[in-house]
């Protein structure tokens, strides 16, 4: 019984602390908006992963570095998590949007809003090809 | 027997210093702090607390079952040996140290340890994000020795308490460092931010629980650097707020592993350190280290030739 109400005083708790984190507006979205932008937070998912080619747009990106692997980038609350994409990848053109799926189901699937989406698409397509050859 | 659990009263404190770092972060540091991040942090911590009642029986029985074997005995009324608690404390603390390292090495344990390492973040909230299945590794074993030396398990547990909530308030980025003899002697917010810091040369250092004098003894000590931003989290950030996710990812990832390796390598990817696999495909936290070492050219750096440490201003610092 004691743990019941334990729980439940532990339950309201939690719930008026979250809250009030997003009362006070707490956290903020960082933006992924530059080259250098894209170029940190890529460091920041794999230590010394340093792009050749960026793209972007304000949440989410992606980079390839010069041995060609490609990383996709989104923003996780208020910093960034990515994924270097293997070849259980996946991109394909959806709505006018690239739809990066990196083959991790937890991850999620990536919406990026890019210019030059349909050569991003082919480049991480080609990711399973050569694997496959 | 004392009947007495100092982290069930320590609660109501945690829930006003979450709140006062709250309210530091709004005028101070808006980013320390993500109402989802929280959400799931505050929610292991509840969580943590269930498991524990549910699962901790096992390892209590164990306890007790050991200190029929112990070598010395402290007497009927064992609380009352006044000099029994202090020493009992500084060898749970050790005995601590070692199984958090064990909890870094083997990935066993860090399937359960990786919960308290998942957030991107490193605040108050960060600090109740605790393990909901450390019951279900080895973990216990490394307490064993002191009971076998006489220290009765009401003690232990009691004492063990006193640890966790001197472990709260070092989950901060509000002070920056504390005097110097502290900083020297005991686990501090600068030592613990090394410790959840997913930069090579911080991965797999400071794993003690309050004196960071083990850390110092054994070879795992950093101190902090102060011109490199710390990257919190895991070496592969989740990017989920998932709290199932968050507790079960590794335990779903070692079995898998476990599964599909070869017969010969199965129990290596239950004892090895996380990261290992037998085909060389991923890396450990000491390859990452070394690769970052070969990149930046400064292997060889001591630590005592860190920024912190060469700029005496820096090192002077007080508690903010």
């Amino acid at each position: 019984m004691s743990l019941l109400i334990q729980t439940a005083g532990s339950l309201v708790a939690i719930l008026a602390l979250a809250g009030i984190a997003w009362w006070l507006k707490l956290g903020g979205a960082p933006l992924l908006d530059s080259d250098e932008a894209v170029r940190r937070a890529a460091g920041e998912v794999e230590d010394g992963f340093t792009p050749v080619a960026t793209a972007h747009d304000s949440a989410t990106a992606l980079a390839r570095d010069a041995a060609g692997r490609i990383m996709v980038i989104k923003r996780h609350g208020n910093r960034f998590a990515g994924r270097v994409l293997g070849p259980g990848s996946m991109a394909r053109l959806a709505t006018g949007r690239l739809e990066v799926d990196p083959g991790e189901a937890r991850f999620g699937t990536v919406l990026l809003d890019l210019p030059d989406a349909e050569a991003w698409a082919e480049a991480i397509n080609r990711l399973h090809l050569s694997h496959d050859a | 027997m004392p009947d007495f659990n100092p982290t069930q009263y320590a609660v109501p404190l945690f829930v006003v210093l979450v709140l006062a770092e709250m309210l530091w972060a709004k005028f101070r540091a808006p980013e320390a702090y993500e109402p989802k991040d929280t959400l799931v942090s505050l929610s292991f911590g509840l969580g943590s607390t269930i498991a524990g009642a549910l699962l901790g029986g096992f390892a209590l029985w164990l306890m007790f079952l050991a200190y029929d074997w112990r070598v010395f005995d402290f007497g009927a009324e064992w609380w009352t040996v006044w000099w029994a608690w202090p020493l009992c404390f500084v060898l749970d603390d050790l005995a601590y140290y070692w199984s958090h390292r064990a909890g870094h090495r083997i990935r066993w344990m860090w399937a359960a340890h990786v919960n308290h390492h998942s957030s991107q973040h490193y605040n108050l909230s960060t600090a109740l994000r605790q393990t909901w299945t450390g019951n279900l590794t080895i973990g216990i074993l490394f307490t064993l020795p002191v009971v076998l030396l006489g220290f009765h398990p009401v003690m232990i547990a009691i004492c063990g308490g006193f640890n966790l909530i001197y472990q709260f308030w070092i989950h901060t980025e509000a002070i920056k460092r504390m005097p110097r003899w502290f900083e020297a002697v005991m686990n501090t917010p600068s030592h613990h931010r090394v410790h959840h810091a997913t930069n090579p040369r911080y991965l797999d250092r400071n794993y003690a629980g309050v004196f960071i004098i083990w850390d110092r003894m054994f070879g795992t000590f950093e101190p902090e650097v102060d011109d490199e931003p710390i990257r919190y989290g895991i070496v592969k950030q989740l990017g989920s707020f998932n709290l199932l996710w968050a507790v079960f990812h590794e335990w779903i990832g070692m079995l898998s592993d476990i599964w599909r390796a070869p017969w010969k390598h199965k129990l290596s990817y239950l004892l090895r350190e996380p990261g290992w696999s037998h085909d060389g495909s991923r890396e450990t936290s000491d390859m990452i280290r070394a690769r970052w070492q070969e990149r930046v050219g400064q292997g060889d750096l001591p630590t005592s030739m860190s920024v912190a440490d060469r700029n005496p201003i820096a090192a002077s610092g007080e508690a903010a």
